[in-house]
C-alpha cells in the first residue's frame, strides 16, 4: 500500500488541519477583497451602526460594544456564505471533493477563513473605540473570549448558512440577510440585553449574537447579562451545534 | 493482468429515473479504458459513483481493491479526476491552482512547488504560468485542469470529455500526456463521445446506452462486428451527373453511396468487388480517378449500429 493511501486511511489530525489551512489561505486570497464581502462584511455594519447612532441623544462610548458585535457579526458571517455557492456556481468546490480531504477538515478551512477575517476586521472598530471615543477595557478575559469564541461561532453560523440548497451566492445572501436582521434585533447589539423587554430577554438566550454582544459589554466596562461563564458556554455549544449541522450538510450534498 | 477497476452491479436512480443499470465491468490494470455512450446514456453518473461524487443505488465498485464508498478518502487519494468542465480557480494563477491542488493531497510545499513546475512544462504553460485562470483560454485552462488532476502522481485517471471542444494542438498534447502515462503504468477511464479520440486511445471500450452496457471490447473486435459499413471512396476529375451517380449507386457490392465534398463515399461489405466494377464504370464514363481510399468500419458506426440495435430491441420489448 502506498503511502499516501495510509495517509488518507488513517490521518493524523494534524494532516487535516493542513488541508484545512490550504483552504482558508485560498479563500484569504480570493475572497478577501471581494466588493460583495467587502459590502456586506464591512459597509454594512457600519451604514447601520451610523443609522442607529445619528440624531440620537446618546454618548457614542455606550454603543460601541454594539459596533463591534454587529462588526464580528456581519463579517465573520459573509465569508461562507459568499465563497461556498461561488465555488459551487463555478464548479470548484469539486475540488475539495475530488481530493483526500475530508469534510470536517473542509468545513474547518472554510469556518477558519470567515473567524480571521471577522477577528482582524473588528479590531478596528475596537482600536476607533478606544483611541477617539474613550471606549475602556474593563475585563480583558471577556474581551478575547468575545472575539474568540464570538468569531468562531458566528463563522460557524455562516458556515451553515452557506449550506442551504441555492446555486449562487446573491440567493444564499438574501438567505443570509433573513437570518441576520432579525437577529440584530434580539441580542442586545443597540440595545444592551438588561434594557431588553421581558420577551426580548427571551429571545436573547437564542441568539448566539447576544453572548458575544453581553461579553462586550462586560469587557467594556457595562453591565452583562449573562455573566462571562454562560457565554461562553453558550458560544461553545452553538459552535459545536452549527459545526455538526454544518458537515453532515455538506455531505448530504453527494449522496 | 490484474484488475485495477472493478465494477460489480452499480445502479443509480435519480427518483425514479433509472440512470445507470446494474453496469458491471473491469479495467487492468495500466489500460486505457474507453467509456463511450450518447449523451444522457449514464457515463458521467457511472464515473462520478467510482469516484464518490455520486453513491450508488446498488452495486460497488472497488480501485486498486478500496471499496469507492467504504474507502473514500484512501481511493481519492490515488485517482485523479478530470471532469467536463473546466474548474480551475480563476481568480489563482496557473502555478497556485498546481499548488493549491497538491496541499489538498497533503503534498509538502517543495514536492508541490516542484511537481507544479514539472506540469507547467509538461503541459507547455511556462509563458502563463503567472497568469491568473481567468486570463487563460479555453484550451489552456483544460491543460491546467487536466495538470492540476496529476499533481499527486495518481495510479488511476478519470477523464471526462477531456478533449472536447479543444484546438488540434491540445488535443495531441493530451493525448501524448496520456499515452506517457500508459507506458508509466497508469489507469486511465476514459469517458467520451468522441469516437476517433477513444479509438486512438483506448486499448478497450464499453459501450453504454440508456444506463445499460451493450458492448466491450477492443476497437478492431467492436469494428468486426460492423464490417459491412467498410467503405472506398473515389474522387473523380470531374462532377458525375444524375444518371452517372445512378450508375455508381448501382455498382455491384455498393449497398450506399454519399457525396462527401468532391468525393463518393460507397459503403460496402466488400471493397475488393467494389474496385472490380469501378474501373470499367470509370472507362464507361470518360472519368479518371483523381484519388481512391478504402476504410475499415469506423468505431462510429459500431456505435450507431450497438445503440441502433438496443433502441429497436428496447421499442420491440
Amino acid at each position: 500500500m502506498s503511502e499516501q493511501v495510509a495517509a488518507a486511511r488513517k490521518p493524523y489530525a494534524w494532516d487535516g488541519l493542513r488541508k484545512a489551512w490550504a483552504i482558508s489561505s485560498k479563500d484569504m486570497k480570493i475572497y478577501y477583497f471581494q466588493p460583495a464581502i467587502l459590502i456586506f462584511g464591512l459597509v454594512f455594519p457600519l451604514a447601520i451602526f451610523f443609522a442607529f447612532m445619528i440624531g440620537r441623544d446618546v454618548k457614542a462610548v455606550t454603543l460601541f460594544p454594539g459596533l463591534i458585535t454587529l462588526t464580528i457579526f456581519f463579517s465573520t458571517t459573509t465569508v461562507a456564505p459568499f465563497s461556498v455557492p461561488w465555488e459551487k456556481m463555478n464548479r470548484t468546490f469539486e475540488r475539495l471533493l475530488f481530493a483526500p480531504v475530508s469534510m470536517t477538515a473542509a468545513v474547518i478551512g472554510k469556518v477558519m477563513s470567515a473567524f480571521i477575517f471577522g477577528f482582524v476586521v473588528s479590531i478596528f472598530p475596537l482600536a476607533i473605540g478606544l483611541i477617539f471615543v474613550g471606549s475602556q477595557i474593563t475585563s480583558y478575559a471577556a474581551l478575547v473570549l468575545a472575539f474568540f469564541l464570538g468569531s468562531l461561532c458566528l463563522s460557524t453560523m455562516g458556515m451553515l448558512i452557506s449550506t442551504v440548497k441555492a446555486d449562487t451566492p446573491p440567493k444564499v445572501m438574501m438567505v443570509l440577510n433573513v437570518v441576520r436582521l432579525p437577529l440584530m434585533f434580539i441580542s442586545g447589539i443597540f440595545v444592551a440585553i438588561p434594557t431588553l423587554p421581558l420577551y426580548g430577554r427571551v429571545l436573547a438566550w437564542f441568539s448566539p449574537v447576544s453572548y458575544c454582544a453581553d461579553l462586550l459589554y462586560k469587557a467594556l466596562g457595562f453591565q452583562d447579562y449573562f455573566g462571562m461563564l454562560t457565554s461562553s458556554l453558550m458560544l461553545v455549544a452553538f459552535t459545536a451545534l452549527m459545526f455538526v449541522a454544518s458537515v453532515l450538510r455538506m455531505k448530504a450534498w453527494n449522496k | 493482468m490484474t484488475a485495477s477497476i472493478v465494477v460489480d452491479g452499480l445502479t443509480k436512480y435519480f427518483g425514479q429515473l433509472l440512470a445507470v443499470d446494474h453496469v458491471s465491468f473491469e479495467v487492468e490494470a495500466g489500460e486505457i479504458f474507453g467509456f463511450l455512450g450518447p449523451n444522457g446514456a449514464g457515463k458521467t453518473t457511472t464515473l462520478r459513483m467510482l469516484t464518490d461524487l455520486t453513491r450508488p443505488s446498488d452495486g460497488r465498485a472497488t480501485i486498486l481493491g478500496m471499496d469507492t464508498v467504504k474507502d473514500s478518502l484512501a481511493v481519492k487519494a490515488i485517482v485523479g479526476i478530470v471532469p467536463e468542465a473546466s474548474n480551475i480557480f480563476l481568480e489563482l494563477t496557473t502555478v497556485a491552482n498546481l499548488t493549491f491542488t497538491g496541499a489538498l493531497y497533503g503534498m509538502r510545499k517543495k514536492a508541490r512547488n516542484e511537481r507544479a513546475d514539472e506540469l507547467v512544462s509538461l503541459f507547455d504553460l511556462e509563458e502563463h504560468r503567472g497568469k491568473k485562470g481567468m486570463e487563460l483560454s479555453f484550451g489552456l485552462r483544460r491543460r491546467l485542469t487536466i495538470a492540476m488532476s496529476l499533481m499527486h502522481d495518481p495510479q488511476v485517471v478519470f477523464l471526462d470529455e477531456p478533449t472536447s471542444g479543444l484546438d488540434v494542438e491540445s488535443s495531441r498534447l493530451i493525448r501524448e500526456v496520456f499515452n506517457d502515462l500508459h507506458r508509466k503504468g497508469v489507469t486511465t477511464f476514459l469517458t467520451t463521445h468522441n469516437m476517433e479520440e477513444a479509438n486512438q486511445l483506448s486499448h478497450r471500450v464499453a459501450v453504454i446506452n440508456n444506463g445499460r452496457i451493450i458492448a466491450v471490447d477492443t476497437p478492431e473486435l467492436l469494428k468486426q462486428a460492423a464490417s459491412e459499413s467498410q467503405a472506398l471512396e473515389v474522387a473523380f476529375d470531374r462532377d458525375l451527373d444524375a444518371s452517372g451517380e445512378k450508375d455508381l449507386s448501382g455498382l455491384p457490392c455498393v449497398s450506399e453511396v454519399r457525396l462527401l465534398g468532391d468525393k463518393y463515399h460507397l459503403v460496402t461489405s466488400d471493397p475488393p468487388c467494389v474496385l472490380d466494377s469501378l474501373y470499367p464504370f470509370m472507362e464507361g464514363h470518360g472519368l479518371k480517378p483523381v484519388s481512391i481510399n478504402t476504410f475499415g468500419p469506423s468505431l462510429e458506426d459500431v456505435f450507431v449500429k450497438l445503440t441502433a440495435g438496443k433502441e429497436e430491441v428496447a421499442r420491440d420489448e
